[in-house]
């Protein structure tokens, strides 16, 4: 297994590759992801917050935007949380693509925005109980705007938050059920 | 009490960041052109955007750190000058009054981001409104503060309740259409006693608008309020005609706004092609 991240230096962010670096490499041991190769390109043109994931062969490359691994209280900067947390989101999305029942998933691309969303819940709910800081509210916010304000959907929340062991049939499943109740 | 108070020496406790408006412009990277050209057409904050929650939640710290100073703002005027001489009592009430409708806003912003998941200081806050509210005139201070930057709050707050609005939210689009009403108070103020001070001093007045021009381009904050798409928000016409603007006045703003946009996309392509190289 080798794991790369890129660039070796920045011009637009005080972002530290060593640093990264390391915080990714626990994260994929922890993972169970440390027997494939994998590319962190982190795109520091970009300050938004996005994930992009692309599994090709045997190489996995996950390209955050630097918006997702900055402090956002001192601009630029780099948060060791967030780096986690991102790395954690985008390994955790690899892993379900790879291993976990996700085979029939559409790419990230094509995914509507209430499927991206329940799958984010389920991803954040693991990050979660692995004892890394999360807001939870955040994220109950981000299902709420993609399934509707209504008790009913925050108890679909809860549950997807606790899964550990889904599938993809059963995620997207949850959420047109979820959109069918609201509507 | 001190008068005239720095930008400075506002008073926080250690969960606040505080940061320029040349801090923000100095930032080389890109969420304006690379994102609306190739993967979304419209920069708008709409439900629609893939990052829709946390562009809300942002834009809501931004608020209640905006209210902050406005309330600070508007109690300045009330102690940095003298009854009568430099600023009418009925100003003044005025402006007591709005300090408290702000105050109210901090409150209501502060539920709205615990309501949408972020913790106060969670982002950096910038501080330009309130470099806005330091002008030693006060006819600057109401075109700067209550026209300029409550304008603002005027298109922000639109822009969050029709946010509310299409994503279902009950709570934030209650919560924004009760803050509009005021904000569009807040801004006749503004108009009004900026008409009655200067009513035979055209050039006090003069003077008073281009400062407004002046900071209603500063607070287009790189383009992000504009007729374009490319914006994140648009100018809310109707709301501010109902605040004392005039069509002329709304398409000038909408003007600086397009300046303000096509300057930081150059500024963006330079830093950027910069670094490339």
């Amino acid at each position: 297994m080798t794991l790369t991240v890129t660039p070796d230096t920045y011009n637009f962010v005080a972002f530290d590759t060593p640093y990264t670096a390391r915080i990714a490499e626990r994260m994929a041991a922890q993972l169970g992801l440390d027997d494939v190769d994998i590319l962190i390109a982190v795109n520091e043109n970009s300050s938004l917050t996005r994930i992009d994931i692309e599994v090709t062969g045997s190489l996995v490359t996950i390209a955050p935007h630097s918006g997702a691994m900055e402090d956002t209280r001192r601009p630029r900067q780099q948060s060791e949380l967030n780096t986690t947390i991102t790395m954690a989101r985008g390994m955790l999305r690899v892993r379900d693509r790879l291993r976990g029942g996700f085979a029939d998933a559409p790419a990230d691309t094509e995914l509507s925005l209430p499927q991206a969303a329940i799958w984010d819940t389920y991803i954040m709910g693991r990050i979660a109980h692995m004892d890394i800081e999360v807001n939870k509210q955040a994220w109950v916010y981000n299902f709420r705007n993609r399934h509707g304000f209504s008790d009913a959907v925050d108890v679909v929340f809860e549950k997807v938050w606790n899964l550990s062991n889904a599938t993809w049939a059963e995620l997207s499943a949850l959420s047109a059920n979820t959109l069918s109740i609201t509507a | 009490m001190k008068k005239f108070m720095p930008v400075e020496e506002l008073a926080r406790d250690e969960r606040f960041n505080q940061i320029t408006q040349a801090d923000r412009m100095a930032d080389g990277r890109n969420a304006l052109i690379a994102d609306s050209e190739k993967s979304r057409r419209s920069n708008r904050l709409t439900p629609a955007r893939p990052d829709a929650s946390e562009a809300a939640r942002a834009l809501m710290h931004g608020i209640f750190v905006g209210e902050i100073q406005a309330l600070e703002g508007a109690g300045r005027t009330c102690w940095d000058f003298t009854t009568g001489e430099e600023a009418p009592f009925e100003l003044k009430l005025d402006m007591a009054r709005q300090a408290w409708d702000e105050a109210r806003h901090v409150e209501i912003s502060l539920k709205l981001s615990d309501w949408m998941g972020s913790e106060i200081g969670q982002y950096a806050e910038n501080t330009v409104l309130f470099q806005a509210a330091c002008s030693n005139d006060p006819v600057l201070r109401l075109a700067g503060v209550n026209r300029a930057l409550e304008g603002l709050a005027i298109d922000v707050f639109t822009t969050m309740k029709e946010f509310g609005e299409l994503a279902g939210d009950p709570y934030l689009e209650f919560c924004e259409d009760w803050m509009l009403a005021d904000e569009v108070t807040h801004v006749k103020m503004g108009s009004d006693w900026l008409r009655k001070i200067t009513e035979n001093d055209p050039e006090r007045r003069k003077k008073a608008l281009e400062f407004q021009g002046v900071v209603d381009k500063m607070f287009s904050y790189g383009g992000s309020r504009s007729d374009s798409e490319e914006s994140s928000f648009a100018i809310a016409r109707r709301f501010r005609e109902l605040a004392g603007f005039t069509e002329d006045e709304n398409n000038h703003i909408a003007d600086l706004g397009m300046q303000a946009l096509n300057e930081r996309k150059g500024q963006l392509r330079e830093k950027q092609a910069a670094a490339a190289n």
